[in-house]
């Protein structure tokens, strides 16, 4: 029982960080058709940023994500001013050419964070890093449950954004039909821009929040990519709700192949990959595509 | 050119690779005119319309909105201006509610309506195309009837001072295109400009005060309707030779 509540507990912990590096990468990709291979190079960045906030300003690490959120929004709205000409949007499909300049991006990044900050592995000791509290008797680390906070905060924020505002109605829009989003006088190049920088900010953010839960490098985010990959094809690629299930199922996968089999923490990154093989052979739509295949069967 | 025309097009071609799609088109467009475009598959009249909301640029030619040139804009420049087109097939946002595929046209069209005056907009055009029933079904459940309708809702939430129409009847049973035709004067007395394509020639002939006839890229006729539809060069284009 008691295993039970810490596998659901830190499934749920988890669920949320994914959620919130997963939500970075769908955003851009329902806008603009291509697949973010930078995501990983932001992610480091942000955490290398919360560490210099950290240890130069003595910010602390999730006051600096409201630092580090506005930052990389801006970052991102630059990056695609500079190149996102290239990345246009051809077609249903991601161009190779805006997968391979993206995949350059990510190199320069780590490249640049190698000259800025070094290799050497960095992490942010806090006075509450080494802490934990207990929830229905199973002690958890304050860091984690921050995080679970912070995620939740930012994709309330998200989810308000796109439901309630013009600016979100406008980036479903153009999601959902870039050709009828053109007709209703939506700017598409310009929510572009901000769908780019949006999902910046949420790499960026995801990895300020994952500085405070692990050691990093300029190398950090591979197998975090890797994850949000994963939910976003379990998510159906595009649905807000979808990418939150995505991100559950991952969490929960994870925990309780690590809980209740032999399989090792160290191959817990394949889990993921497994995953996102099972989901591309067996539902390439995404779960939700499966439910409402599975609903009009039950309507039959 | 006619100084009080809404819309002047000179010279219009547009070329894909080998193909000429447009060959030097020109017409002119009234005010409160319901100007119908008809022409065998093929003809570039889909072309034609892509190029007046600048979806496409054209190889040559110009496009005068009310004296203002207006090719190669981008497209949502064009809306912003007051020119709409709607396409044959439809393009709704499925996964939004029929109320939200129209409040985001008419917050980001030629209204820019926000607010309380935008749902007012919103629940108007709605009513004036019977989709008030419907306000709050999600676009993707709807049926090809109403998403005809909810295309021409989008199109008119946008505040248009010019409506291109894609071939609004197809695929409609025999009493909806009566509504449809009522919708597209309606549309008309309002103070709108039509432009509409129409495979279905009675409803063509119906509603239009003058029609253009493509064919082949070429403009091969222009005048009323009735003057039209006997114009030799027509009947070939329909009919062949025999």
């Amino acid at each position: 029982m008691q295993q039970l509540v810490s596998v659901t507990l830190s499934a749920l912990l988890a669920a949320g960080l994914y959620a919130t590096m997963a939500y970075g990468l769908a955003v851009i990709y329902g806008v603009m058709r291509i697949i973010n291979l930078a995501h990983a190079g932001f992610m480091m960045l942000g955490a290398y940023v919360t560490f210099t906030l950290f240890s130069r300003f003595s910010l602390d690490p999730f006051i600096g994500l409201v630092v580090v959120g506005p930052l990389f929004f801006f970052f991102g709205v630059v990056l695609y001013r500079a190149v996102g000409k290239s990345m246009a949007r051809s077609g249903a499909t991601p161009s190779i050419e805006s997968l391979l300049l993206l995949f350059g991006v990510w190199l320069v990044l780590q490249n640049l964070a190698y000259v800025i900050w070094t290799g050497d592995t960095q992490s942010i000791l806090t006075s509450y890093t080494m802490k934990s509290i207990e929830i229905f008797g199973v002690h958890v680390g304050v860091p984690s449950v921050f995080v679970f906070l912070a995620s939740a905060a930012s994709l309330i924020f998200l989810n308000v954004l796109l439901k309630r505002t013009y600016l979100g109605k406008a980036i479903r829009a153009v999601t959902q039909n870039r050709d009828a989003a053109l007709l209703s006088g939506v700017d598409a190049d310009r929510i572009s821009a901000t769908a780019f920088g949006l999902g910046t900010a949420f790499a960026g953010i995801a990895g300020g929040m994952l500085s405070t839960l692990m050691a990093f490098t300029p190398d950090f985010g591979r197998s975090f990519l890797l994850k949000a990959f994963c939910i976003i094809v379990l998510g159906g690629m595009e649905s807000v709700t979808g990418v939150a299930l995505g991100a559950l199922v991952l969490a929960v996968l994870e925990n309780v192949l690590g809980a209740y089999t032999p399989v090792p923490t160290s191959l817990q990154d394949a889990v993921s990959f497994a995953l996102l093989f099972v989901a591309l052979v067996a539902f390439p739509q995404g779960l939700p595509a499966l439910f409402a295949r599975f609903e009009r069967k039950a309507i039959r | 050119m006619p100084a009080d025309a809404v819309i002047s097009v000179r010279g219009i071609s547009k070329r894909f690779g080998g193909l000429l799609a447009l060959a030097f088109i020109d017409f002119d467009v009234m005010p409160g005119d319901i100007f119908g475009i008809i022409g065998p598959n093929g003809a570039g009249k889909t072309t034609l319309f892509s190029c007046l909301v600048g979806a496409v640029e054209p190889t040559s030619g110009e496009i005068r909105f009310r004296g203002e040139r207006i090719e190669g804009l981008p497209n949502h420049a064009v809306v912003k201006r007051g020119v709409v087109r709607t396409h044959q097939i439809v393009r709704p946002f499925r996964e939004m509610t029929v109320m939200e595929n129209v409040a985001v046209a008419a917050h980001f069209g030629a209204g820019r309506r926000r607010g309380a005056d935008a749902a007012r907009r919103v629940r108007d055009v709605l009513g004036r195309t019977g989709l008030a029933a419907e306000a709050h079904a999600l676009a993707g459940t709807l049926t090809i009837g109403q998403l005809k309708r909810l295309e021409i809702a989008r199109a008119l939430a946008t505040e248009p001072q010019v409506i291109c129409l894609d071939e609004v009847m197809g695929g409609l049973n025999p009493a909806e295109i009566v509504g449809a035709m009522s919708l597209i004067r309606s549309i008309r007395d309002s103070g709108v400009t039509v432009l509409m394509i129409e495979h279905h020639v009675h409803a063509v002939v119906g509603l239009s005060n003058r029609i253009l006839v493509l064919n082949f890229g070429q403009k091969i006729a222009e005048g009323p309707p009735q003057a039209v539809l006997k114009d030799p060069a027509v009947i070939t284009a329909y009919l062949g030779d025999n």
